[in-house]
């Protein structure tokens, strides 16, 4: 019998181990609306096909004594309907499961993975794949190519330690970085540097039992995109400025606070040649302090696009990520005991906190296989989170904003659906039942008890 | 999809809503139109922190309640139980402590009137029990009194808070500050000085409240006092 193959956990996934509660578990879902309702046994079907081609996705994660590590298992998915809220938890330090489940409720394909085990990209790998196979099966078109190369879903391929583990030398990071890509969305990582403007953040009444509260609007992306374009922003800074000023107009007055800060995430693989389904971004920090200057949304937008162009030099990149896989590789780091980095990931996953009023993610416009994308509606993605965030997805023409919240107050996403119809869209609004008015409405048979 | 059933429309935010909301989930305001199908279940509640949080409280408190009633008629004279007591009074003091916070933490100085004003009792009845040595009111109702005031004033900086939520229960508090004068005026007291400094204390602060705010704790309280 050969022992299980295992490896360990890249940087950013640490960070994910170290910063999960029970408010946010660091789950987040991708999901994929068809045409018509989901029939169980071809997705179970399709998920097996799938899972057979990604070794990664087999893992289960296990705690050593200097550092987690990912294991092989021979564990197999179930499909299972929708029962649990949103981003519901995925690891428990005592469980050996695996890090994603597959879910289904009417047209809906719901696939969510605990964020250690890989990042937006490389999940929605994996649900293309599913949605692919299953649509082939229902109708019998043709297989394509696959649309990832096979050897980004072995369980090892960690690019963090490909492109930035040794210092000095040339490596391949360096050398493309060198090439200077012309990205229309470079990401810049220097924006850590703590402003000493007092940060706004936003504060609510907690949910009844730690579910993430989720609202989903849908609109036109090329409408929304047409407009960006008018105004001469890119659409995440839009969507962004937009974010801040729906926070600001529900916050009723600032105060003193006046400084809005977005952590939003950078997909490494448009700079590095990854093929990788593990987690390979780094997160670039924007900041617009209200009161100093022109405060209307393209004044904010552009002032925001201005400083993440400014800062998106690649060597700023890439010193960044090399300075924390070096601060992960220090000898004296290595041999601390796995629970004391845990306390000192979360301290500084605190801190990061403290400086933070929302986080936004943009995944951008998602193409299928050409057999599978007649079949296919909106797209989308939540993630679990312990501030207002909103992620973006687009599929053919429409635009879904997933607002997710520890909080029941929507106030802020109100504004921003105002903000979106005064502009001439058309909105559509779905909301999850959160709270318990809101779920004494729908007619449920109560509350299950404590523990139930 | 949301093209061909657009659901039920919320007439203020101008945008559709999908599934049997009867009121806007973001405004509140009634839906007209259609119902059509969610694209999510409505995933009960596995449990709720409200009533975790409001059965523990009312627990604690009959618990309190409970022992004080023993104490009272059967306990008064057992010097042995005495040591025990002690500690069964202030486990059941922190209890409401801890879990007044949470209750009240939207507004924590509101919360904090709650506090003063129960530890203030207890304390005093605690006194009581144990020979009436007059200690509660001499330290323990002034120095919580004086605390009150400062611990308002520094949450209502720190939380940035609404004026109208703080101001009448920082007032509040200021006005408690003045109780310990009365035991001074009374005799009550073996030892004027906490007192003193806490009438003092409460009277400056009713002095800059007045002048800084006079006219939001006035239209506070007519709001309030309004029927
Ligand atoms: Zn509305």
């Amino acid at each position: 019998m050969t022992r299980p193959a295992w490896v360990r956990l890249d940087n950013a996934s640490n960070i994910f181990l170290a910063a999960r509660s029970d408010a946010d578990p660091k789950v987040f879902r991708i999901f994929a609306e068809l045409n018509h309702e989901v029939d169980r046994g071809l997705l179970q079907d399709a998920v097996d096909e799938v899972y057979d081609q990604y070794p990664l996705y087999h893992a289960v994660l296990r705690r050593g004594v200097f550092w987690h590590y990912l294991q092989d298992s021979d564990l197999r998915p179930a499909v299972i309907g929708e029962e649990l809220h949103t981003c519901a938890p995925l690891y428990q330090p005592h469980r050996r499961n695996l890090l994603f489940r597959v879910l289904y409720h009417r047209r809906r394909i719901n696939l969510e993975i605990f964020h250690a085990l890989s990042d937006g990209t490389g999940a929605l790998w994996f649900l293309r794949d599913v949605v692919d196979a299953y649509l082939r099966r229902r109708h019998g078109h043709a297989r394509l190519e696959t649309t990832t190369p096979p050897t980004g879903l072995s369980l090892t391929m960690d690019s963090f330690a490909e492109y930035f583990r040794h210092p000095a030398e040339g490596t391949s990071g360096e050398r493309w970085l060198e090439s200077d890509h012309e990205d229309e969305n470079p990401g810049d990582p220097t924006t850590n540097r703590r402003s000493t403007r007092s940060v706004y953040r936003v504060r609510g009444t907690r949910t009844p039992d730690h579910r993430t509260r989720l609202v989903e609007l849908t609109l036109s992306g090329s409408e929304l995109a047409r407009q960006a374009k008018a105004e001469g922003v890119s659409l995440t800074m839009l969507l962004i400025a937009l974010f801040f000023e729906s926070v600001r107009l529900a916050s009723g007055g600032l105060g003193r606070a006046r400084t809005m800060s977005v952590s939003v995430p950078v997909n490494l693989r448009q700079f590095f040649p990854s093929t990788s389904a593990r987690n390979f971004f780094a997160t670039v920090r924007l900041e617009h302090t209200y009161g100093e200057g022109a405060d209307d949304l393209a004044s904010i937008a552009r002032g925001l696009e201005r400083r993440f162009a400014a800062k998106a030099s690649s060597s700023a990149l890439e010193s960044r990520v090399r300075r924390f896989v070096r601060f992960e590789r220090m000898p004296l780091l290595r041999i601390v005991p796995r629970p004391f980095k845990d306390g000192l990931l979360r301290l500084i996953n605190w801190a990061n906190n403290r400086g933070l009023t929302v986080a936004i993610s943009n995944l951008g416009r998602v193409t299928l296989p050409e057999g599978a994308d007649p079949h296919v509606g909106r797209m989308g993605f939540h993630v679990s989170a312990v501030r207002p965030q909103f992620c973006a997805m687009s599929h053919g023409d429409q635009m879904t904003l997933s607002f997710t919240s520890p909080f029941l107050e929507t106030d802020h996403v109100r504004e921003f659906a105002q903000m979106l119809t005064q502009r001439g869209l058309d909105v559509s609004v779905a909301a999850v039942r959160a709270s318990e008015g809101e779920l004494a409405e729908a007619s449920l048979d109560g509350l299950r008890e404590v523990g139930a | 999809m949301s093209a061909e059933a657009s659901g039920r429309a919320c007439p203020r935010c101008e945008v559709s809503v999908e599934g049997d909301w009867s009121t806007c989930p973001l405004c509140q305001s009634a839906l007209t139109g259609r119902a059509i199908t969610s694209p999510f279940p409505a995933v009960p509640l596995t449990f709720s922190r409200r009533r975790v949080f409001r059965v523990l409280f009312l627990m604690s408190l009959a618990l309190v309640l409970a022992s004080l009633l023993v104490q009272l008629f059967f306990e008064r004279d057992d010097a042995d139980l005495g040591a025990w007591r002690f500690v069964w009074l202030g486990v059941a003091t922190m209890w409401l402590v801890v879990i007044m916070a949470i209750q009240k933490r939207h507004n924590l100085a509101k919360g904090t009137v709650y506090l003063v004003a129960i530890v203030s009792l207890l304390c005093t009845y605690w006194d009581y029990l144990t020979g009436w040595n007059g200690w509660a009111l001499t330290y323990v109702v002034p120095i919580l009194c004086a605390s009150a005031m400062i611990a308002v004033l520094i949450t209502v900086r720190l939380m940035r808070m609404a004026v109208g939520d703080h101001i009448l229960y920082s007032g509040l508090t200021a006005v408690m500050g003045l109780v310990p004068i009365v035991f001074l005026t009374l005799g009550w007291v073996y030892e004027p000085l906490p007192a003193a400094i806490c009438g003092v204390l409460s009277l400056i602060t009713l002095i800059l409240l007045q002048l800084a705010r006079g006219g939001q704790v006035r239209h506070e309280l007519s709001k309030r006092l309004h029927m």
